[in-house]
């Protein structure tokens, strides 16, 4: 394998300099990687007696004959199996498919001919500060991370390369910050300045550009799998851009990483949680949720579950403990029982199975921006202003209830947000179906009699809510025998009925909201007969619009209720599909013939917002105004609305606006979902072979053994693991974060396997760097800013990326970073760069995700229900690719074509591979040649007036440097062609000038408009521009 | 690994299915067999023998009941309710928790046996019955899935959660390609009449295996690969001259860093240019006689029809592709049933018998790919994954 022949490379001088084995850095691997599988933790289960991963087994005297013989390979077994030619006792066994190569033959020998020293597996030791190790030439080190390096390569004998020139420095260390490329003026700047701290001063310039918080979430994005989308099956939309432009907030204020970490695991259990903190745990909440109507619930809580295993064992630890879901771990020493304690700790969220379809699902929390927040503040500021200037006279209003007349029937109600008050008796609001009905003394004033079999239609535009809508439907109602039928829907009026509707059986209240009767639909009943034969009561239903049973209310007399919830289960419209809905509402009907409610009914209200119950208590009260207490709300509010002077009675209707106003903008703030906790905690079983329907022993939250206790006075839980996680004795954490930060610089990490620091993971290149920089990172206070400083201020980054033959023969990969990075750039700023060039970003910072262009059809031709993708127009179109809409099933094509991850689960590995479909993409994508044109434009406009000053202006936007003479002769001649090409073709002109929907440039000469931008299209695709240098 | 996918559709189990047709093929006779693949290190070179696979994925699962899975004794206990000794308390769905019976729905079309081999096939598929002794079934496959996305899933990549390679994406990274100007693994998706169900990218993605041994899919219409058409108003020579200029630039880069990945991205783009010629020239079909048409069926005039990706994943193992993989969607029927799945047959039996004649024409069906799955690995997150990491037996008498 790749891996194997570099560990090999590498460690090649090693072995000739005949130092002495050590086991962590030559033997584990070897063991680990050949023998583990069936020698290791899972032995037992393959009743195979040897184990090799534990010393003392390994050594252990089995039955006369002994693995490891300290200082004998002639008595170890190990190395006589190792070696024999006996088919039936070679180790490892053919069928295995793994050999050992005569060096790997050679090191386990020659380890037990030294006495066999076992080492615990160095990710597992909590790493201390090493010395700094003595080096040939210290002047060259400019920190410590450079004698870690230069200690490497004086080693391997060869030298560090010389520093980068100042126009490839200032373009590395600007695309790897800020994934942008410098702009001209930052170029020329950064050369004309000759100060030593010239570099220093770039750097800090761009640690605090803003576009720093977004290059570091790119990266955390893909650890968090963070999509715009559900995925699986239907793979409808989701919100959690709150959390994206929180992440990038977070990088951006360097909020000191081991609180980022806590507020990504467990902000919600922080005490007095704010926002912000119970927002971050949006990353335990990014996995993937199945929405499909035919799924196991269960089974889909188990993966969610195990998700959040893999991706936090991988994102903190750099550990695989997913593999420990069917069994005990192959390679690490991890037992199945302990992966289910750390599910545990993610095993209590209150959430459900499957998931919503549409929109986000609970537990989630309304995460309004900061803009929305200083425009709340100031609606509140105004209502309370309005509030506080309504002055009531106490003497005129007490003469206006007074004049009331005795037999007046009016009464107050709550107007904010009355969305119509039904009249019974007026054919225009509601007429009788079914037969005909009577009108009686009712309540208050007249009530209609319903006789069993009429009922009254009230149309189409009364109550006309769906589950996501807020809603509060009251009357009063009257009954001879106990009450029985349906008291009001707007559901077909068939059993099983789709809609809602609230209907009394048998004194008992029973609430419908009904997508489809069987699986999709809230139901409820009430767990007392509450309703009463003779008696005038008072009900209503207040729903949140939660799509939760939860969110439905229902009061008689002012009262809650108290319900059993038979469904909750709501996930689809209740008119699926989004169509009006075609059902009117019906007083007295739904649900079929049989459900038709006899008895009177009256004052029906229905407000388009949830009634606070105090409010309710008030209605329930049934009083006309002539009778209330004088000193009451509602005699006040009825005054201020009726009968107050002019001033006042404006000032009551601008409160009353006002709180309107702040209503409906409340409920515009985006969600996000979030962790929180079952108020009872779920049960965990390990699970049998990993099934979600074979549960086997009951588990409590806990930590591996092999890993460090919780620090004191933890709580064992969610908290307490993220405290634990980033307690200084934690040997993983810092570790395995900073190596993705090195990973993000220098290609790979210092560890290269960056999801697997267990022991089939790589050894580290330089583990005293590692330990170095993971100490340096706790000292520094989970400093991000300055390790990244720290990082890109070294010689080390700072080297010339030029290599040689010798050099690639010795260092294919350049992990001892004899010369500077070289690599292709990450999708993102591939596009991000040619829009930064073109003058066409956008820099808006966080929002909703956009959707920039795309080829047709992608969508439809996969997709459910062909949804379709809606492309942006105007200025959306070019912002940072990072806000790119990302559906997980049908990622973006541009960013799948260089390599990004697919979010469909956790990806802490960067990957770059070299395809033509890149080049197709880059030569003919919309996004480029549209980029190409704007370049083109910018050549010609702002690059002087020869061709040469021009080139020499695209090549400085592109590449951060003038073209060499070889150079400039191809980019003239190619620019030559491309004249004579059009000025042959002038009807081609337009058709290729057509690109992209900015705006075109009439004033320049379309013939040179077009040969420029042929020419940038040109250099968008060199080998350099999508490179970092 | 066994080159015809069948998987059996349990009662009340959802699983997409591949059904199919895998046709194994040597067809290189006159193909450049140079090898461009950069040999992988630790991985055997195979390309002495090289092979292909077409695999036609119905997606949304197709009911073998009515298809090829006779079960005369269902005819008699219509409407009966499932007996327990067939469920045997397997789960029920959030789609089957409230329903109140489990009536017995045998099929309604009529079976007869077909070819030497006796194989049964309903009336809805005529033409493949007339293949029915080149056909092969496996009537054992099925998949602990019950829902459609985990169930493509398990089909294509051997495991139900993402995450994992796809089947030709394992090819493509043990194999390489055989074909300088084409991709080693392609996919084709068509539309079916029928209700569809989604199909996720990753069906056909590398999954832990890097990028470029994705599927690429073959589009109907003008840009048959995304991307390949140059935009409107550049002609052919323009964008010779302008990979003549970009790699001029290139070899100075190349001169001067010495870095290979710039070298082979000169070569990638060579390789750019080369698929926009043998892309359209593949997707042409104006050049095929008569009587292909005559043998596909109406349909394969349709661009982006299954008939005309039928004709396609021909043309591309002629050109040594690896792998093709068709995907005909619209096969998700329920109560529908009888009416939908009379449709999905009329756009899917002619062309897929058509190819297998069409195949037995013009070579010898092969039946073993060559691979030493042992070594056939790759290294993610400490384990060495292999493309047969799925439970179950191969069945042997079928590559022999």
């Amino acid at each position: 394998m790749i891996r194997a022949l570099l560990t090999f490379h590498l460690f090649a001088a090693f072995l000739s300099a005949a130092r002495p084995v050590e086991f962590n850095r030559d033997v584990r691997p070897i063991l680990s990687d050949k023998c583990l599988a069936c020698h290791g933790a899972d032995a037992k289960n393959k009743n195979i007696p040897l184990r090799l991963d534990v010393e003392a087994q390994a050594k252990a005297d089995l039955g006369g004959r002994r693995a490891i013989v300290a200082g004998s390979p002639e008595t170890s077994e190990l190395i006589q199996r190792i070696n024999t030619d006996s088919k039936a006792r070679k180790m490892p066994p053919v069928f295995t498919g793994h050999s050992l190569t005569d060096a790997e033959r050679k090191i386990l020998t020659q380890w037990v001919a030294e006495g066999a020293k076992w080492q615990k597996h160095w990710s597992f030791i909590t790493p201390e500060r090493p010395a700094l190790p003595v080096v040939s030439n210290p002047r060259w080190a400019r920190n410590e991370i450079d004698h870690f390096i230069l200690e490497r390569l004086d080693r391997e004998q060869l030298k560090p390369s010389a520093e980068a020139t100042k126009d490839r420095l200032i373009r590395r260390v600007t695309l790897d910050l800020t994934g942008l490329p410098p702009t001209p003026k930052e170029v020329d700047e950064f050369i004309a300045d000759k100060s030593p701290d010239a570099y220093g001063k770039v750097v800090n310039r761009l640690l605090a550009n803003p576009r720093f918080g977004e290059r570091m979430a790119m990266r955390w994005l893909d650890n968090a799998r963070y999509a715009d989308s559900n995925g699986y099956q239907y793979d409808g939309e989701r919100i959690m851009w709150r959390w994206r432009d929180y992440v990038i907030e977070s990088f951006n204020k360097n909020k000191p990483f081991d609180q980022f970490v806590v507020e990504q695991i467990a902000g919600d259990l922080i005490p007095n949680a704010t926002v912000e903190q119970k927002m971050g745990t949006g990353f335990q909440r990014n996995h993937r949720a199945n929405t499909e109507l035919g799924i196991v619930a269960e089974e889909y809580n188990v993966e969610y579950v195990i998700d959040r295993v893999e991706t936090n064992s991988a994102v903190f630890l750099g550990l695989t403990f997913g593999c420990a879901r069917c069994h005990n771990h192959k390679y690490d020493p991890l037992t199945q029982k302990e992966m289910y304690q750390f599910y545990a700790y993610f095993n209590n969220v209150p959430e459900q199975g499957r998931a919503m379809k549409y929109g986000n699902s609970p537990p989630m929390i309304s995460t309004p921006t900061r803009e929305q927040q200083a425009q709340l503040t100031h609606l509140v500021h105004s209502i309370n202003q309005t509030r506080s200037a309504i002055k009531v006279n106490a003497a005129q209003m007490k003469a206006w209830q007074a004049s009331i007349p005795s037999d007046s029937i009016d009464y107050w109600h709550p107007s904010l947000d009355l969305k119509r008050k039904l009249s019974l008796e007026n054919p225009d609001e509601t007429r009788a179906n079914g037969g005909r009905v009577e009108f009686v003394p009712g309540r208050i004033g007249k009530a209609v009699a319903l006789n069993g079999t009429a009922y009254l239609d009230a149309g189409f535009n009364a109550a006309n809510f769906d589950m996501e809508d807020r809603f509060t439907i009251a009357l009063w109602a009257q009954s001879k025998k106990t009450p029985d039928g349906t008291l009001f829907s707007r559901m077909n009026d068939k059993p099983r009925g789709r809609g809602f509707a609230l209907e009394a059986r048998a004194g008992y209240i029973h609430v419908h909201f009904t997508s489809d009767y069987d699986d999709d639909a809230i139901r409820m009943t009430s767990k007392l007969p509450v309703l009463k034969p003779e008696l005038w009561q008072h009900i209503t239903l207040a729903y949140t619009g939660s799509r939760m049973a939860e969110g439905v209310h229902v009061y008689v007399d002012g009262k809650p209720i108290e319900f059993k919830v038979d469904l909750d289960n709501l996930y689809r419209p209740l008119n699926n599909g989004g169509k009006e809905f075609p059902e009117p509402l019906r007083i007295g009907s739904g649900g079929g013939p049989d459900r038709r409610f006899a008895g009177n009914i009256d004052e029906i209200l229905i407000w388009s917002m949830t009634l606070p119950q105090d409010d309710i208590a008030l209605l329930a009260q049934g009083q006309t105004l002539k009778q209330s207490d004088p000193q009451s709300r509602q005699i006040r509010e009825a005054y201020l609305e009726a009968a107050a002077p002019q001033a006042q009675k404006q000032l009551w209707a601008k409160f009353i606006q006002l709180e309107q106003q702040r209503e409906a903008f409340e409920r515009s703030f985006p969600t996000v979902m979030i962790m929180a906790e079952n108020p009872q905690r779920r049960d965990t079983h390990i699970l049998i072979r990993g099934e979600y329907n074979k549960p086997g022993e009951k588990v409590e939250p806990g930590l591996p053994s092999f890993l460090p206790p919780m620090p004191p006075n933890t709580p064992n839980d969610r908290l307490g693991l993220a405290q634990w996680l980033v307690a200084r004795d934690n040997p993983l954490t810092a570790r395995v974060n900073i190596n993705r930060v090195w990973q993000l610089l220098f290609g790979t990490g210092l560890v290269k396997t960056t999801e697997d620091f267990g022991s089939q993971g790589e050894y580290p290149s330089h583990p005293e760097l590692l330990d170095w920089l993971a100490t340096e990172f706790m000292d520094s206070k989970w400093d991000l800013k300055h390790m990244v400083r720290l990082i890109v201020t070294s010689a080390a980054y700072r080297q010339d990326s030029r290599t040689t033959p010798e050099l690639l023969q010795k260092d294919p990969e350049n992990r001892l970073l004899a010369h500077g990075p070289r690599l292709r750039l990450p999708a993102e700023s591939i596009r991000d760069q040619a829009l930064a060039a073109a003058g066409l970003l956008n820099e808006k910072l966080g929002g909703p995700s956009v959707k920039p262009y795309q080829p047709a059809g992608l969508w439809e031709e996969q997709s459910m229900q062909n949804m379709d993708y809606k492309q942006d127009h105007g200025a959306d179109l070019y912002r940072r690719s990072l806000y790119m809409y990302w559906k997980r099933t049908i990622a973006p094509p541009m960013m799948t074509n260089f390599d990004a991850s697919t979010r469909e689960s956790c990806t802490v590995r960067e990957s770059r591979t070299n395809t033509p479909l890149q080049a197709l993409n880059l030569m003919n994508d919309v996004t480029f040649l549209e980029a190409g044109r704007q370049i083109g434009r910018r050549m010609l406009t702002e690059g002087g007036a020869t061709d040469e000053s021009r080139i020499s202006y695209g090549t400085k936007l592109l590449l951060a440097r003038e073209p060499s003479a070889k150079e400039l002769a191809i980019l003239k001649s190619s620019l030559n062609y491309h004249r004579d090409y059009f000025a042959t073709n002038p009807g081609r002109i337009d058709t290729y000038l057509s690109k992209g929907e900015s705006p075109q440039a009439p004033q320049l000469k379309a013939s040179e408009q077009a040969a420029y931008m042929a020419l940038a299209s040109l250099m968008l695709n060199l080998d350099e521009t999508v490179t970092k240098d | 690994m066994h080159p015809l996918l069948q998987t059996r559709r349990h009662f009340f189990k959802k699983s997409a299915t591949g059904i199919g047709i895998a046709a194994l093929s040597s067809l290189l006779n006159g193909e450049d067999q140079k090898e461009v693949h950069p040999k992988l290190p630790g991985l055997p070179h195979f390309a002495a023998k090289a092979k292909n696979v077409i695999l036609l994925f119905q997606h949304g699962a197709p009911s073998q009941l009515d298809l090829f899975d006779w079960k005369p004794g269902l005819q008699a206990r219509r409407g009966e309710n499932l007996p327990d000794s067939i469920r045997r308390g397997q789960r029920l769905t959030g789609m089957s928790a409230f329903q109140e019976s489990f009536p017995t729905a045998p099929t309604v079309f009529k079976f007869a046996q077909h070819g030497q081999s006796r194989a049964w096939f309903s009336e809805l598929v005529p033409h493949m019955a007339k293949q029915a002794d080149d056909l092969c079934f496996i009537k054992s496959l099925n998949t602990e899935a019950i829902n459609h996305d985990p169930a493509v899933t398990f089909c294509q990549t051997g495991f139900q959660l993402a995450g994992r390679p796809s089947f030709g994406a394992w090819v493509s990274y043990g194999l390489g390609s055989e074909n300088q100007n084409l991709p080693a693994y392609v996919v084709m998706v068509s539309q079916g009449g029928g209700n569809t169900q989604a199909l996720a990218d990753r069906a056909f993605g590398s999954g832990f295996l890097p990028t470029k041994y994705s599927g690429v899919k073959f589009r109907g219409g003008a840009d048959p690969v995304l991307y390949l058409s140059d935009p409107d108003g550049y002609s052919r020579d323009a964008r010779r001259r302008y990979l003549d200029d970009l790699a001029k630039l290139n070899e100075i880069q190349l001169e001067n860093y010495q870095d290979p990945e710039i070298a082979t991205r000169i070569s990638q783009y060579e390789m750019a240019f080369r698929m926009q010629s043998s892309v359209p020239e593949l997707s042409d079909l104006s050049k095929e006689p008569e009587s292909t048409f005559e043998l596909y069926g109406p349909d394969a005039r349709k661009p982006g029809s299954y008939a005309a990706n039928c004709i396609l994943a021909r043309r591309l193992v002629e050109r040594g592709v690896r792998f093709v993989q068709l995907f005909h969607r619209g096969w998700d029927q329920h109560s529908n049933l009888p009416k939908e799945i009379r449709g999905q047959c009329k756009e899917t039996d002619q062309p897929s018998a058509a190819l297998v004649e069409d195949l037995k024409q013009r070579a010898t069906l092969l039946h073993s790919l060559g691979v030493d799955h042992s070594k056939l690995t790759f290294k993610f997150q400490g384990r060495h994954y292999r493309l047969t990491d799925v439970k179950g037996h191969v069945v042997k008498p079928l590559l022999s």
